[in-house]
């Protein structure tokens, strides 16, 4: 099942894996049926769809939050779904800048449940839950904990330990500015 | 009422009636019912250059030399001889007055180009109040040109593009602002728009609206850039931000490759790892918000979003920013399409959008598709909202569908014979956003004063095919009678009748008096014709 994924998954862009092996039309059956769930009951302010006819490579679209600095902005997300889908995580990339510690300066999103604590059990719905819970309660101890191992920005998480009102200030500019 | 076509009762009767309030203007106007240029000098000799147009205001008639090099500025004076036999009417105008220098004395002339470059001789803008010209020079083009450094692939490119202003009064040049390695869509001054002293220039390879202002001393200063940034410190704001924000180390940043599967790996590899530029983060969540709002219930809202939105998502990524015009000194109307269109001439059949961007607040205001009623609608009834430089009175009676009873009647005439609806209104929509200073105010194109075959000649500056009838100037009013004819070519028509041949016409705003420029597709003599009141 594992080389049938990475033999698909090379062959890379769009349209890929519709004439592919088993392996991969069972993960498409899969994000076929959490494409279904998201649609019966789809999270707060979020929403989320296939680009074109590819099933694997979804976008995202999340409101920021009321109340937090993200408010006002719309912020857009890739998310690509490996073919060995769901033993492997998605990767979330954000393709709106944001002022945010969990996520880098070219917008790659770094989220605990991401990596290391993904579990087959999580689905699409709970990744966009998550990531919208980050907006307004950035991830700063998992943060510290794995500084060692992935240093993302720490300085946005510095600020926002030391100077709330500063970081909050400047999350806010970065919204006005480029999630508008 | 009395009304009479006769000058002399007309000039009585504005000595004895006053015009109902605010019509001055146009009662003064019918006296071109009168002054018609229905006299033709045929095939003048004059100097073999390429006469553009007439400045808006009729100080200047701007050409360019063959070799698309130098600007040769004219102004255009009154034709005066003397006659020495009595009722010199009659005569037939002396050999001396047959010739291009009695109506028009050059100015002066100057290079703008060096050897590799060239006068683009569609382009020209012109600062009314400043008497200032905008003129434009290119090196050629490179159609195959690779996409590098953020540029669109598939768009040519031209390694060095240079615009120059100039004060007409002496032909002094003022300032220049140059773009490398870029393309903007000269023809028509398609790519340029001028907006009292607010100019957008459309890069299309880098995507950015250049918008820059015309100072009243000369200097051509740039106020923002909007393509990749919305606002005009937004890039500072990011790169002052990045120094205390400490950027990831790129050997270091291996997140989340090293956590993940090889598959994986170059699946990012394919990923392109790019932030949305500024305007289309505005576009798409301004395109996301409509969508979002206009269903309330969240499942129907998010199958909604999924095929209305999702589904496109990448087309609406990859739209490009193909022309702009200013509808006021905030706003601007961008259409976006795909890069084929954007470089081809031809781009009716490619699908199209129109969007409302308010570079102030940086806001899409509004979003179409280019068969939208609602665009249509808007435009059908405020059409002159869309003709934006109309700020000299005389530019007001430029005859439009929405300001003129008979050109409405003839665009409900097309519209009812149109048959599939959303193609009319396409065609129509096609013109936006307009071409800046594409019309000619001349009086003789209004419509309320007169009726011509708009296929043969317009107020729209373009190339017209040409036949051997001259086009007629019909009077509007009774006696709908006939009142002049314009001939481009040689007087007795051309011997040979297969070449195709075009014209094209240039009329002064204010005086009776024309030009028409007829050309055979081969490269023969021109023939030059001035028509005027004699």
């Amino acid at each position: 099942m594992r080389s049938a994924g990475i033999s698909a998954s090379s062959g890379g862009g769009g349209g890929r894996p519709w004439q592919s092996t088993t392996s991969v039309s069972s993960s498409g059956k899969r994000i076929q049926k959490e494409m279904a769930e998201l649609n019966l009951d789809p999270p707060p302010d979020c929403a989320a769809g296939p680009k074109g006819d590819n099933l694997y490579h979804w976008v995202s679209t999340i409101i920021g939050p009321p109340g937090t600095p993200y408010e006002g902005g719309i912020y857009f997300l890739d998310i690509m779904f490996p073919s060995d889908y769901p033993f492997k995580p998605p990767t979330v990339v954000f393709k709106t800048r944001i002022y945010h510690c969990n996520v880098d300066s070219v917008g790659n999103l770094s989220l605990d449940i991401l990596k290391d604590r993904w579990s087959p059990a999580l689905t699409i719905s709970k990744v966009l839950l998550a990531i919208r819970a980050i907006f307004t309660n950035p991830d700063v101890c998992k943060f510290f904990q794995s500084i060692l191992d992935n240093p993302l920005v720490p300085g946005i998480a510095h600020l926002y330990l030391a100077d709330r009102a500063k970081h909050d200030e400047e999350a806010a500019e970065w919204t006005l500015r480029f999630a508008r | 009422m009395f009304t009479s076509n006769n000058i002399v009762a007309r000039i009585f009767e504005r000595q004895i009636r006053t015009p109902a309030p605010s019509t001055s203007v146009h009662r003064a106007r019918q006296f071109y019912e009168n002054l018609v240029p229905s006299y033709t000098l045929y095939d003048v000799e004059c100097p073999d250059h390429s006469f553009r147009k007439f400045t808006d205001d009729g100080q200047y008639l701007i050409s360019f030399s063959r070799n698309h090099q130098d600007l040769i500025v004219y102004r255009p004076t009154w034709l005066s001889f003397s006659c020495k036999e009595e009722d010199c009417d009659t005569h037939d105008l002396p050999l001396k007055a047959k010739k291009f220098e009695s109506f028009f004395t050059q100015l002066y002339c100057v290079s703008l180009a060096s050897c590799n470059e060239f006068i683009c001789k569609d382009f020209f803008l012109y600062k009314e109040s400043n008497q200032f010209g905008l003129f434009a020079t290119s090196t050629a083009q490179i159609h195959d040109a690779p996409a590098i450094g953020g540029a669109i692939q598939g768009v040519p490119s031209i390694e060095k593009i240079t615009f120059h202003l100039l004060r007409l009064e002496d032909g002094v040049i003022l300032d220049e602002k140059v773009f490398h390695n870029d393309f903007v869509n000269l023809a028509h001054s398609m790519g340029v728009f001028l907006y009292d002293d607010l100019l957008a220039i459309v890069s299309l390879r880098y995507q950015i609206i250049h918008i820059l202002q015309i100072r009243d001393s000369g200097n051509l200063v740039d106020l923002r850039a909007i393509g990749a940034f919305c606002r005009e410190d937004d890039e500072l704001f990011l790169n002052s931000n990045a120094q205390c924000m400490a950027i990831p180390d790129k050997s270091k940043h291996q997140f989340p490759v090293n956590h993940l599967q090889n598959g994986l790996h170059r699946n990012l590899a394919n990923l392109d790892n790019s932030f949305l530029s500024g305007i289309k983060q505005r576009l798409l969540s301004f395109i996301f918000q409509e969508i979002w709002n206009e269903e309330t219930d969240p499942t129907r809202r998010v199958r909604c979003l999924k095929k209305k939105f999702y589904y496109h998502f990448q087309e609406y990524v990859d739209l490009i920013i193909w022309k702009v015009q200013f509808l006021d000194r905030h706003n601007l109307l961008i259409k976006f399409g795909s890069v084929e269109g954007g470089v081809s001439r031809n781009a009716d059949h490619c699908s199209a959008f129109f969007a409302v961007y308010n570079m102030e607040t940086t806001e899409i205001i509004a979003f179409y598709q280019n068969s939208s009623d609602e665009l249509y609608l808007l435009f059908e009834q405020f059409c002159d909202h869309f003709h934006t430089s109309r700020n000299s009175l005389y530019m007001n009676f430029i005859s439009s569908h929405s300001n003129n009873i008979h050109a409405l009647e003839q665009l409900k005439c097309i519209k009812s014979k149109a048959s599939v609806t959303s193609q009319f209104v396409k065609k129509m929509l096609a013109v936006l956003p307009l071409n800046c200073q594409s019309q000619s105010p001349s009086p003789y194109f209004d419509q309320s004063l007169f009726r011509f075959d708009e296929k043969l000649i317009s107020a729209t500056d373009r190339h017209r095919p040409s036949t051997d009838h001259p086009i007629k100037f019909i009077l509007r009013r009774q006696p709908y009678s006939l009142k002049f004819k314009i001939k481009p070519g040689p007087e007795g028509g051309s011997t040979d009748g297969r070449t195709k041949k075009i014209s094209s016409f240039l009329f002064h705003p204010i005086l009776p008096l024309a030009i028409s420029v007829q050309q055979t597709l081969f490269l023969q003599a021109s023939v030059v014709n001035i028509h005027f009141r004699r």
